[in-house]
């Protein structure tokens, strides 16, 4: 019986690291203080393993053959893909990945009916996992990353209650499937809302981001599953807001519980609403609440 | 109207951006001889003469998914991190009919 012990939701907007530095003094204060804390939080969790659900951006796969979720079983992940890198602006790193978790999980929601695919090659990351790896500084800590992209943005894609049968599998897997002792932390990477590639590039719904941020903190989740709909992300920034999937995902891991935010930004030139949540799980016994 | 309500996904035009983003090598070719890519891809006429125009407005009618055509922006005006921010204006004027 493996055990979550840490569980957060982050944006992965390439400008929190390409412009970050020309961002007014408040809005680089809540993103760096939103950093801080995750990473005060993750290394008292002490995580083995690190499973980031994050959407892929039509980076791996084509639109022809999109798979819903894709799990990176390689046992490095090395990024950012070379085209991506000169927008995102960020580093080079490799982070040490998790075969045999990697395995387990594919395994294991097969077994469940959760079609998901898999590749032991290393993926093609851009913002989605090279974002959190690099402010969180994944890479240089003592934790392994299971990376899983995730289809948000090719039509038809999973809901937010599919999202969240799968984390509420995922948590029995976590229970059932993993070693005994295993730590297990999630992130879902993602949001808050933006429209890449759309007429409103530049729209950020500052509305929509609080009251989501709100939610998540609140820890009640039949009210995110009500209200969460893919019609009123697509409102609130079409094609790219529906990244908040990846945190339903983790939340329907973790079960109802209330969680905690590090603030909320706002900076055109980012093109994305900033804030990020934690949610207390150390200890938590993997799907039972 | 929403940006997927008339996605198309059998448009060529998915997988040349995909393939620019793979291939360093094709990209410079596209650079140089942007016509000489375009041949490879069953592009329908009106696709081909969108991408040739930098109409995106028309590439989305026609059903092209909106994330690849931020990316398409960023293959034709830029794609560090002010290049983007070309790319995004000039995406964006296109959309809106400001261009």
């Amino acid at each position: 019986m493996a055990e979550l012990v840490y569980a957060a939701g982050i944006p992965h907007a390439p400008t929190l690291v390409g412009l970050f530095s020309r961002a007014p003094a408040e809005v680089q204060k809540v993103v760096r203080d939103s950093c801080d804390a995750l990473v005060q939080e993750l290394d008292a969790a002490r995580p083995d393993v690190l499973i980031v659900f994050a959407n892929d951006h039509l980076t791996n796969s084509r639109i022809s053959a999109y798979p819903d979720f894709l799990i990176g079983m390689a046992a490095e992940h090395s990024g950012p893909h070379e085209w991506f890198k000169p927008w995102i602006g960020c580093r080079d790193y490799s982070a040490k990945g998790d075969t045999a978790v990697a395995e387990a999980l594919f395994r294991g929601m097969t077994k469940r009916g959760i079609r998901m695919n898999a590749e032991r090659k290393n993926l093609n990351f851009d913002d989605n996992i090279s974002v959190p790896t690099v402010l969180m500084d994944l890479d240089k800590r003592p934790v392994r990353v299971v990376p899983v992209l995730q289809n948000t943005t090719v039509p038809p894609y999973p809901d937010q209650r599919r999202c969240y049968a799968v984390g509420q599998a995922l948590a029995e897997l976590i229970r059932d499937d993993l070693p005994a002792g295993l730590r297990v932390g999630l992130i879902g990477s993602g949001g808050l809302s933006h429209e890449p590639g759309g007429s409103r590039y530049y729209f950020i719904d500052e509305e929509f981001d609080r009251w989501f941020l709100d939610l998540c903190c609140s820890g009640d989740h039949r009210r995110l599953l009500d209200e969460l709909t893919i019609d009123r992300m697509e409102a609130a920034g079409s094609g790219g807001t529906s990244e908040l999937l990846a945190w339903v995902v983790v939340m329907g891991a973790i079960g109802e519980r209330p969680g905690r935010s590090f603030g909320y930004a706002i900076h055109k030139e980012f093109r994305c609403g900033i804030g990020a949540v934690s949610w207390s799980v150390n200890g938590h016994v993997a799907g039972r609440g | 109207m929403g940006l997927f309500d008339n996605f198309d996904p059998t448009l060529a035009a998915h997988d040349l951006v995909q393939d620019l983003k793979w291939d360093p090598e094709l990209r410079q070719q596209f650079e140089k001889d942007e016509g000489s890519v375009l041949d490879r891809y069953a592009l329908r006429p009106a696709e081909r003469q969108a991408i040739e125009q930098r109409d995106f407005r028309k590439l989305y009618d026609l059903g092209f998914h909106p994330y690849l055509g931020g990316q398409l922006a960023r293959l034709i005006y830029g794609n560090d991190v002010d290049g983007a921010i070309r790319a995004v204006n000039k995406l964006v004027s296109s959309l809106t009919g400001k261009s």
